[in-house]
């Protein structure tokens, strides 16, 4: 049983490093990077409690919705994708992806307290 | 069928409206007659004044003092050319006897010549009157014409009652039709309030001249006024609701509102209240009426008779039809020849006599009260196991028990007794039967309600252990107390029947007698601020940031592996520029934070975004133009060097060649 998930994870890796092109793996970089952030701002919450709740709510959000626009921004600059994307090119999807953060960042800050 | 169904409707309105009609709630009385005659008896300023005072005293029925200097008076202060002046004058000389005013042939001229459609309404009115007082003819057309006329032009309350008062001084014989009608329109603007009242908003003067030109025309042309009963007595209650008046005018117009109220020949209020408290007894056992009409004279001819008389309490008929005498002009009716039991009973009372009397049916409220004894007081100490008791001593009022009664916890302490009428010997509940036990040294003070029972026998029974938080456990003498109290007796008791030595267990007394303390500051309350929430120690804190900084440079080691650089960021005006307004961007969300709100920072970050905007569209613009051509024209050598998909590589990557595949999204490369 745990022979076949190992044989699973190591496939798995393998086909990644080979098949991914450079710019996605940036990419994947950065959401590991935020994905790291939000669990460790949630391990700090359970372990010392939710006070000031409001600044806990506001970093983990800004995480998660980091996360989120990161992996929009992927699947829209993914080259096989490029067939349900005809009218966003990358340079779109890029802009787009400031103009949500900046609206992130605004929101974030103004609840962060 | 229908009908028939329709008077049965009618006539049950009518008991409808007879069952609630309006009462007098206020007349003359006779100082309120004083008070007016006393204003109206002030000494003159002018003729118009003289004109109210002795037109207000003759109308109360009282004399004018020294009609000669008043006579005197007015024919120094008359001025012939005006037609005001003439009127006053003539009027007033009318009242008092023996004063004849000058006439001349311009003063008629005058006063005839006012007597037109040109002329005010006051001015008809006081030319007519004067013409009419000075014994001049009157030509009744020309006048009913000029008023009719002027009704049409001035439309107000005081205008159309002078043209009643107006056509009242003509002579029987006018045609008088249309002004009679405009008694009915009057009557429909008077204003309701709450069916008590019925007055003009214009004010009292209004009203009660309204109510004296009603009714004298209504005399003169022997027709009644259209006024119905409940509207004569509402107007009554908003006429004589006011005690003091401001002027001689309205004082007068009251005076004569009483005056036409007390004597014209269709409608006469009648007023009937007790004199003194509706209440008989056996020391008092007639009740007596004043009957009088609003001015508070007396009503000769009239008989009072009892409609009926039923006991509030059990709603048993006492009397039926029986008739007061007249006594020294009061109405008496010895009640308690019936021998009533005490308590309240309602009357209904009728004045009949004269077919003019409104408001003659009265509902009066009488009290009958009656002395009361108490009987067969038994005091007993009770032993609580066995129910017989040990010491009943009887009590005759209003001496005291000789030994004082001691009970302690064993022994419950009893009372027994009767209230009985003094008169009839019926048994009594009255409303208040207390016992009460006071402590001769600490002055405390306990009160019990002793109740009836079936047979209307009082009892009351004194359990010491029961009780013993009333007494707060202090044992002691105790005086007793019976106190029988109710609006229908006429001798309250309080009687100090005994003494009574309550022994309670000592452990439980307190050390020292407290006053019951209710009306001292209380103890102050300390207000309790909203406690900070714990806070981490700041240890763990900076350790948690630390922590969650690490990822950054997990990002920055991994970005480094897989070969991203800035290798290829040109330097145009636009990417510097993109790059100069996001890091601005940052910098103003950390403004933010500290020192601006959210309008601030909307301002700033619709100048800055703009700038950015602006600037990275083009940017990447530029980028794209890059890659399309590149990918259209896949031989040069632009950006891509390899195909779009890399062949299948180790992890990490070590190549360079695809490592130039590879570059940052946010710059725009020359063409080498």
């Amino acid at each position: 049983m745990s022979n076949s998930v190992i044989s699973v994870i190591s496939r798995f890796l393998e086909e990644y490093t080979s098949t991914t092109p450079n710019k996605l793996k940036v990419v994947d970089a950065y959401l590991l990077y935020i994905l790291l952030t939000g669990a460790l701002q949630f391990l700090y919450c359970l372990l010392v409690g939710t006070f000031p709740f409001n600044s806990f709510l506001s970093g983990f959000i800004s995480c998660v919705g980091a996360f989120i626009l990161a992996v929009c921004l992927r699947i829209q600059i993914n080259p096989q994708n490029k067939g349900e994307f005809l009218s966003i090119s990358p340079e779109r999807a890029f802009a787009d992806f400031l103009f949500a953060h900046i609206v992130l960042h605004l929101v974030v800050i103004n609840f962060i307290g | 069928m229908d009908r028939s169904r329709l008077y049965g409707w009618f006539l049950l309105s009518l008991t409808l409206a007879g069952a609630q009609a309006v009462t007098p709630a206020h007349h003359l009385s006779l100082a309120d007659v004083a008070r007016l005659q006393n204003l109206l008896s002030q000494p003159f300023t002018d003729l118009e004044s003289a004109y109210h005072s002795v037109i207000g005293l003759t109308k109360l029925g009282a004399a004018v003092p020294d009609h000669d200097q008043v006579c005197q008076f007015i024919k120094s202060q008359l001025d012939p050319t005006s037609v005001d002046s003439i009127f006053f004058a003539a009027e007033t000389s009318q009242a008092i006897s023996g004063c004849e005013i000058p006439v001349s042939n311009e003063t008629r001229d005058i006063l005839l010549a006012a007597v037109s459609e040109d002329s005010s309404m006051t001015q008809i009115h006081r030319a007519v009157s004067a013409l009419s007082s000075l014994g001049l003819p009157v030509v009744s057309k020309e006048v009913i014409g000029a008023l009719t006329a002027r009704i049409n032009k001035e439309d107000n309350v005081m205008a159309i009652t002078s043209a009643l008062l107006t056509a009242a001084r003509l002579p029987q014989q006018a045609e008088f039709g249309g002004i009679l009608e405009e008694i009915e329109d009057l009557t429909a603007r008077l204003d309701d309030l709450g069916g008590v009242y019925l007055q003009f908003e214009e004010g009292l003067e209004a009203t009660a001249t309204f109510v004296t030109a009603a009714y004298s025309l209504s005399d003169h042309v022997d027709m009644e006024p259209p006024l119905k009963e409940d509207q004569v007595i509402q107007l009554v209650n908003s006429i004589f609701s006011k005690k003091s008046w401001d002027s001689l005018a309205e004082a007068s117009s009251v005076a004569s509102a009483a005056a036409a109220l007390s004597s014209n020949r269709f409608h006469v209020p009648v007023i009937v209240s007790a004199q003194g408290p509706a209440t008989v007894s056996h020391s008092q056992p007639t009740l007596q009426l004043l009957v009088t009409d609003v001015m508070s004279q007396p009503l000769a001819s009239a008989n009072v008779l009892v409609e009926s008389a039923y006991a509030v309490a059990s709603k048993s008929i006492i009397l039926s039809q029986a008739p007061f005498t007249l006594n020294d002009g009061v109405f008496e009716l010895n009640f308690m020849s019936t021998q009533p039991a005490s308590g309240y009973y309602q009357f209904t009372i009728a004045v009949a006599g004269d077919s003019r009397l409104v408001a003659n049916h009265i509902e009066l409220k009488v009290k009958v009260s009656t002395e009361v004894a108490i009987s067969n007081m038994d005091l007993s100490v009770v032993d609580k196991d066995q129910s017989i008791g040990t010491k009943t001593t009887r009590v005759d009022f209003p001496s005291k028990a000789k030994i004082p009664f001691t009970a302690d916890s064993h022994q419950n302490f009893a009372m027994s007794f009767q209230l009985v009428d003094v008169n009839t010997g019926v048994e009594l509940t009255p409303h208040q039967t207390f016992v009460r036990l006071h402590n001769q040294k600490t002055g405390q003070e306990v009160v019990f309600v002793a109740e009836p029972d079936s047979k209307n026998l009082y009892k009351f029974e004194l359990d010491t252990m029961e009780r013993k938080s009333e007494f707060d456990s202090i044992s002691g003498t105790y005086s007793l107390y019976l106190i029988v109290g109710d609006a229908t007796l006429e001798n309250p008791i309080l009687w100090h029947m005994a003494d009574v030595i309550l022994k309670f267990l000592d452990e439980e007394a307190p050390a020292t007698i407290q006053p019951k303390t209710l009306y001292v500051p209380k103890p102050e309350i300390q207000h309790l601020f909203r406690e900070p929430e714990k806070k981490p120690p700041t240890v763990v804190s900076n350790t948690f940031t630390a922590l969650i900084l690490s990822p950054f440079l997990l990002l920055l080691i991994l970005w480094f592996k897989l070969g991203a650089n800035i290798s290829n960021f040109s330097f145009s005006p636009s990417t510097i520029l993109f790059h100069v307004g996001h890091a601005a961007l940052l910098g103003l969300m950390y403004v933010y934070w500290t020192h601006l709100n959210m309008f601030q920072t909307l301002k700033y970050l619709a100048i800055i975004g703009s700038i950015t905007f602006l600037a990275g569209n083009r940017m990447l613009a530029q980028k794209a133009v890059k890659r399309y051509v590149s990918q259209l024209v896949p031989d040069t050598n632009y950006i891509l060097e390899g195909p779009l998909i890399p062949e299948r590589k180790a992890w990490p990557l070590s190549d360079d060649e695809n490592a130039a595949d590879l570059r940052p999204l946010g710059s725009s490369s020359l063409p080498t």
